[in-house]
């Protein structure tokens, strides 16, 4: 089952994700119809910055066990157990917000939105884009990041991957592949005006 | 092997739902003095609001006691139990005997020193009682809550969403002073007079006047209300009349280990009953709130099937939202005035916004949060976790927080 996967290390903040997440969630699934639009769209996927001031697209995990979904009153969270997500109905939502206070990556918003009711606000967060994927599309914010930061793929092959970089690192000996120079780079950069910050401080 | 569970609420049905994972084949009972099938008790005034209609509080679906394979003992209460012979006697004189215990049966409203027999004065505690006053809203011109408590202050903004009009009388100087500190009571305390919420601060009801219903209140002030519906939330006490003391330990609720084991081996007590471990206090405490009842429940039915889980403690936690406000409270927010603790808070006028944090040492004990709200998670879990701030607290006042802000 394929799952999207954030890679912090790449993102460089461009919040092209949290436009195409807003779109795909609109009426009009189209970027220049759906800023016209009533609810105004928002997106599910949030643009925090991470340790160095690099970008973090902070997202819903679909834990498991789910907090949100332990401390739904009315029981509006439930798991798909086939695709691993968690979805609130909007029908069933009350706004109560007991869910913000339980999510422990703080990715839940209250507002209208084209899936709930009209001038009803709800608890919205991802839903993995189970729209396009079944229409077997990648998940908007995948298909729009630039810089690889958000990927779409098998948990257990990124796992490996990452444990195969890990260990080619600590090989003596061994060259370590790098990533793009670039995004080494710009993390490098980050890292270094920091320190000299703090050592100005 | 047999289970037996007083109590349906959210700690009963959760550690049924448990037992029944971890055993598929002992028998599980479950008593309850209402009758109705599990429900969503703090939705019952949304009920009151007219927002949820009634037929949507089940939590569970109609065939819960059935797929399940429970027999519900509905309609009755325990009215002693034997903890040697392992009996319990009910209120219509029947006997249910267990190997296994466990003692959810919740809380029951405090009552008032007033007399309150006379028809349309109400607890609100569950379903039924909401049912009641539905029937009694469309002759009410004038309603009274007493108390302004998380019960009263539903009550209370319930009625007024009907356009009743509602008068509030409490104690301490503002709403919800449990549950938040002065600043963010005042911030409530005006939106609620804004909405046209009457508030009588100080005072209470010596007295209910009426033939045989409700139809004024004399107060200790001496001056008289007129109202023909009376709601009473000042607060609730756990439920231990049929708990021999001798046997097991009750302080302000039925003292648990860190397996919500009471202290007689064998019975164990999980939801709005129990006093526990409170995170952030660090002292015993009874922590009657939903999500926490949750909890119990499960962990509670896992150890009484066998398998040990640890209970880690409670943790008070409230979310409010009224009319333009949204209110999260969590943790000890109203610590002592002790140069233990650090307090934090920063005040937006403009914004609307208040944040005031506790600190004790490096780790953050309490939180109130009113309007910006979304974050309030992180910080629970923060508090939850015991995890150290090492990196400036300030930057926890932020309403966007970010790895960085805590990082730097």
């Amino acid at each position: 089952m394929n799952q999207v996967i954030v890679h912090p290390e790449r993102c460089v903040g461009c919040m092209q994700c949290m436009a195409a997440c807003a779109t795909a969630h609109s009426r009009t699934r189209q970027l220049f119809s759906a800023i016209r639009e009533t609810p105004l769209p928002r997106s599910r996927i949030h643009l925090g910055t991470g340790l160095y001031a690099e970008g973090f697209p902070n997202r819903c995990r679909h834990c498991n066990p789910a907090p949100c979904m332990l401390a739904c009153l009315p029981g509006a969270i439930h798991r798909d157990m086939q695709t691993e997500t968690v979805y609130v109905d909007p029908d069933r939502c009350i706004n109560c917000a007991s869910c913000a206070m339980a999510c422990p990556f703080g990715v839940i918003r209250y507002h209208e939105d084209a899936s709930a009711p009209p001038k009803k606000a709800v608890a919205i967060k991802c839903d993995n884009c189970m729209e396009r994927q079944q229409q077997e599309r990648v998940p908007a914010c995948v298909e729009v990041c630039k810089s690889g930061a958000l990927t779409f793929e098998d948990n257990s092959k990124a796992l490996k991957r990452k444990t195969d970089q890990v260990a080619q690192s600590i090989s003596a000996g061994i060259d370590v592949p790098q990533g793009s120079p670039s995004f080494t780079l710009l993390n490098t950069i980050k890292r270094a005006q920091i320190a000299v910050r703090h050592a100005a401080v | 092997m047999n289970y037996v569970i007083i109590g349906n609420g959210i700690a009963g049905v959760s550690a049924a739902e448990a037992i029944r994972q971890l055993d598929g084949s002992c028998g599980i009972f479950m008593i309850s003095n209402e009758s109705v099938e599990p429900y969503c008790r703090p939705m019952i005034s949304l009920v009151l609001e007219g927002t949820v209609s009634a037929s949507k509080l089940p939590i569970r679906g109609s065939s819960f006691y059935q797929s399940l394979n429970i027999t519900p003992v509905l309609g009755s209460r325990v009215a002693r139990m034997d903890v040697d012979a392992k009996i319990l006697f009910l209120s219509d004189g029947k006997t249910l005997p267990f190997d296994t215990l466990l003692i959810a049966s919740g809380a029951d409203p405090r009552p008032v020193k007033a007399p309150a027999d006379l028809a349309n004065i109400f607890f609100m505690r569950n379903q039924h009682q909401v049912l009641k006053m539905l029937e009694a809203l469309p002759r009410t011109r004038h309603a009274l809550v007493l108390g302004g408590g998380l019960v009263g202050f539903k009550a209370a903004c319930g009625l007024l969403h009907r356009g009743i009009d509602v008068t509030m009388l409490i104690r301490s100087g503002y709403p919800l002073s449990l549950q938040v500190d002065e600043i963010a009571g005042g911030m409530i305390l005006s939106e609620l007079t804004r909405r046209g919420l009457n508030v009588r601060v100080g005072t209470e009801v010596t007295a209910f006047k009426g033939i045989n219903t409700v139809t004024g209140a004399l107060l200790s002030d001496g001056s008289e209300i007129c109202c023909d519906l009376v709601i009473i939330g000042k607060g609730v006490l756990p439920a231990v009349s049929f708990v021999p003391r001798d046997r097991i330990q009750v302080d302000q609720g039925i003292v648990v280990d860190n397996h919500l084991e009471t202290t007689c081996p064998g019975i164990f007590a999980a939801g709005d009953v129990v006093e526990s471990m409170d995170i952030a206090r660090k002292t015993r405490w009874v922590n009657a709130i939903w999500p926490e009842a949750a909890t119990q429940g499960r962990i509670a039915g896992m150890n009484m099937a066998g398998r040990a889980v640890v209970y880690k403690g409670s943790l008070s936690r409230n979310v409010i939202r009224i009319f333009d406000l949204d209110i999260l409270a969590v943790g000890w927010v109203n610590a002592p005035d002790d140069p233990r603790f650090t307090v934090l808070s920063e005040h937006n006028q403009c914004l609307n916004t208040y944040r005031r944090l506790v600190f004790e040492g490096d780790s953050l004990i309490g939180a109130t949060l009113v309007n910006r709200i979304e974050t309030g998670g992180i910080l629970t879990a923060m508090i939850q976790n015991e995890i150290p701030v090492r990196a400036s607290k300030e930057k926890l006042l932020e309403p966007h927080l970010s790895l960085k802000s805590l990082m730097f």
